[in-house]
């Protein structure tokens, strides 16, 4: 008797129907048993489509910084040595002050990376935990121009994510470092980077009775810090035009403040116009054609636009309180300001070219120095209240408050070009400091500065 | 041809039954749900035979549990009623803060029944946690309020880790032999199989209280989900975590390794699903190999992880 177990399935299935069909063939029990039994068991094999694939969600899990190791550039020549393990080291410190990745120590690297131009021993990397790797080189080229190369690797998957080179003049070393750190933030984080900008604030060094202030300019990180004026005079909030190229801030000159407009590159200054009053806190319009600032007349203050090419200014608000410290929204159809024209100041929202202006703020305390975030979706602020100082963020219909640091004192915040970091001075031993601090309230940071610091402006990303 | 015509009543309602069962379950992937997450201690089956038997014996031995990627080596607890007290295993709360309840309440009811035939199990393994739920739901997820719990009551919900066949062993008193009981279970894989693909649409013959598919995807998905949130180092989505969701297919082998790398389904184009993909994608390479229960290898050796911020 044949074992029918064995046959595959469609043969079964026909030899059952000839089976049955043939009815001169005696089937007997035994035969019927087994060729049910064989048909049962068809039935109970499992066919995969029929059965759904189990889902296991996985949700839990704090955010965690990514580790990533940066070992130092290979240095293409004998000479880039310094280059080669000064630009790894910009990296790391960008990447490691974002908090939001893990830089892994040297010590701690198992293979020695001496190529770039070949894949490394990903196990090695995975050994010591591991998740991204940044290999690179610098080399001096025949004509003077450095050339800096770089490779992001994703360990666990063993390939290459992301990979560039560039070339550059020899002291731009830093700002090459700058912009290979903001491909790597934005291939592992999906955000734009910050690390290739500046700030500009005010450096002020002396006694407190009689404090110096110079406007000083400086890479995001601290480094190559500049002076752009030499301090005889009082200056006051300096802020970046979009284009980078131009700061606009107050100095107090011989009595008024004037503001003025001062050229990075040429280092020329200009004033932006003769006021018949006070003229404070400046801001350029997101497309650098315009400055919106508050004038004050008796003891009201009001907003006034000015064109930069025609010189013609217009009048926003008329009220007969303190509106001040505007700033336009990044797409320049709104700006925010200070007014207290309700009794304590407050922040409102108008239409960039005046009209009603809606009130957004409505805790506790009073608000001042708004700031729009360059993507539109927060104000930053400084509250004051309960003997506190805080800095904080709100969304611009006034919902979604949050305070990202208390203290005395905290004021003045500033965004990074990605909107997600805010740098603010705080006021703490002797003198004030700059901080940043990210916009989720985590990771706050000191920024080095050689003397005290106040006041700072974060230009847009200079690339 | 002869045939009898009880025996082929028989037979044509044999099969009708099965092939009624197993077509009408429908075909979209069940969603295993999240489960309270509670703490628990891990204990060697040794100590957990002694506390099951009640008895104090001088000499400990601790069998290694398998494959033992993360228990800190627990140290023999004499106490017949099982007061299991330890610091907890650290892997329970490497990655996520202490309190934060894990899932393994549910599976863990399971095991201390002792081994009898199938089905007549099921049933009531799943009223447990039927049971159990609402208790749980009211304690306090702070770890040694529920251990405290867990130890009054009377089974032993201690075990999970080291691979569950072992205490039922234990229980029955034969001497440790895994390929023994590996064939044992082996044998009785597949009809609990196929009883389970007839039920996969909600069969209250199975006796769960919420009447959900009964596969053992709690298990070994909550084993699964805190081995791989280890290594998961999420990307910071700003403020607002934005509402994405990876998900994947994979294929595990008897080892827990990979056996190829996990299948991205698609779900989205932003730059931030992507960066959320590859955390995922690193983070399931990385964690491997999983230690999950050999008895429902079946099971996990393909399915679905999700990752998602979603908490429904």
């Amino acid at each position: 008797m044949r074992d029918l177990n064995n046959e595959g399935s469609d043969e079964l299935q026909a030899k059952l129907t000839t089976m049955i069909a043939k009815t001169h063939l005696k089937l007997t029990r035994r035969q019927m048993m087994s060729g049910a039994a064989s048909a049962g068991l068809l039935l109970a094999t499992p066919v995969s489509k029929a059965f759904a694939q189990a889902r296991v969600t996985v949700t839990e899990g704090n955010f965690q910084p990514i580790p990533i190791a940066i070992p130092n550039f290979v240095p293409g020549t004998q000479g880039d040595n310094e280059v080669a393990s000064g630009i790894a080291q910009v990296i790391t410190n960008n990447l490691k002050r974002s908090g939001l990745f893990a830089p892994i120590d040297q010590a701690a690297f198992i293979e020695r990376i001496s190529n770039i131009d070949v894949p490394p021993q990903f196990a090695s990397w995975r050994q010591i935990n591991a998740q991204a790797l940044v290999t690179g080189r610098a080399t001096r080229q025949g004509d003077g121009r450095l050339k800096a190369e770089f490779r992001l690797w994703d360990v666990p998957q063993a390939q290459q994510l992301t990979g560039q080179q560039y070339f550059t003049s020899p002291e731009s070393w830093r700002r090459i470092a700058h912009i290979i750190s903001d491909q790597i933030y934005e291939r592992l984080t999906g955000e734009k980077g910050y690390f290739d900008s500046r700030v500009v604030f005010v450096d002020e060094t002396g006694p407190k009775d009689r404090r110096v202030k110079r406007l000083a300019m400086m890479d995001q990180d601290g480094a190559n810090v500049r002076y752009l004026t030499r301090g005889a005079d009082l200056v006051l909030t300096p802020r970046f035009s979009p284009s980078t190229q131009e700061i606009t801030y107050m100095e107090f000159g011989q009595g008024d403040p004037r503001v003025y407009l001062f050229n990075v590159e040429t280092g020329q200054r200009e004033i932006v116009g003769n006021f018949p009053g006070m003229s404070f806190s400046p801001r350029f319009s997101p497309d650098g054609q315009r400055i919106v600032m508050s004038m004050q007349q008796g003891g009201n203050s009001n907003l006034f636009v000015m064109d930069l090419r025609s010189k013609s200014m217009t009048r926003l608000t008329d009220t007969p309180a303190i509106d001040t410290s505007p700033s336009y929204a990044p797409d320049g159809g709104r700006i925010c300001f200070e007014s207290d024209r309700g009794g304590k100041p407050q922040i409102y929202v108008m239409g960039a070219n005046g009209g009603a202006a809606q009130r957004i703020s409505f805790g506790e305390g009073s608000y001042s120095t708004p700031v729009w975030s360059p993507r539109g979706d927060y104000i930053a602020f400084t509250k004051q209240g309960g003997g506190q100082f805080s800095i904080g963020i709100m969304k611009p219909d006034g919902s979604g408050e949050r305070i990202l640091t208390s203290g005395y004192h905290n004021e003045g915040p500033t965004f990074a070009p990605n909107g997600r970091v805010v740098m603010f001075f705080r006021e703490a031993g002797g003198g004030p400091s700059l901080y940043t601090v990210d916009i989720s309230g985590r990771n706050e940071q000191k920024v080095p500065t050689p003397g005290f610091a106040s006041d700072p402006a974060w230009s847009p990303l200079l690339s | 041809m002869k045939i009898d015509k009880t025996l082929a009543a028989s037979v044509a309602l044999h099969v009708l039954v099965i092939g009624w069962g197993m077509v009408s379950f429908s075909t979209k992937a069940f969603e295993s749900m999240p489960e309270d997450s509670v703490p628990v201690d891990i204990i060697s089956a040794d100590q957990f035979a002694k506390a099951m038997q009640g008895m104090k014996t001088g000499k400990k031995e601790n069998p290694k549990p398998m494959v033992e990627k993360v228990a800190e080596a627990k140290p023999p607890v004499d106490d017949a009623v099982g007061k299991i007290e330890d610091k907890k295993p650290p892997v329970v709360t490497e990655a996520a803060p202490p309190p934060t309840p894990k899932p393994e309440e549910k599976p863990v009811e399971k095991k201390p029944d002792p081994p009898k035939p199938v089905v007549e199990n099921k049933p009531k393994e799943e009223q447990k946690p039927a049971e159990k739920k609402p208790d749980q739901a009211k304690v306090d997820p702070i770890a040694e309020a529920l251990k405290k719990e867990e130890a009054k009551k009377p089974p032993k919900p201690q075990q999970v880790k080291a691979t569950p066949p072992e205490p039922q062993k234990q229980k029955a008193e034969r001497p440790f032999d895994q390929s023994k009981i590996a064939a044992l279970l082996d044998k009785r894989d597949p009809s609990r199989e196929s009883i389970t693909g007839a039920a996969l649409n909600s069969q209250a013959a199975l006796g769960t209280a919420k009447g959900r598919a009964a596969d053992n995807s709690a298990t070994w998905g909550a084993m699964f989900r805190q081995q791989v949130e280890r290594c998961w180092k999420k990307p910071y989505g700003g403020v607002e975590a934005q509402k994405v969701e990876a998900v994947f297919t994979i294929k595990l082998k008897r080892d827990g390794t990979l056996e190829t790398m996990p299948v991205p389904l698609p779900g989205g184009s932003s730059p931030y699903f992507r960066v959320y993909q590859e955390s995922a994608q690193r983070a399931i390479i990385e964690c491997q190999p999983y230690n999950l229960p050999a008895a429902y290898f079946d099971e996990w050796k393909f399915f679905e992880p999700a990752f998602t911020e979603k908490f429904s």
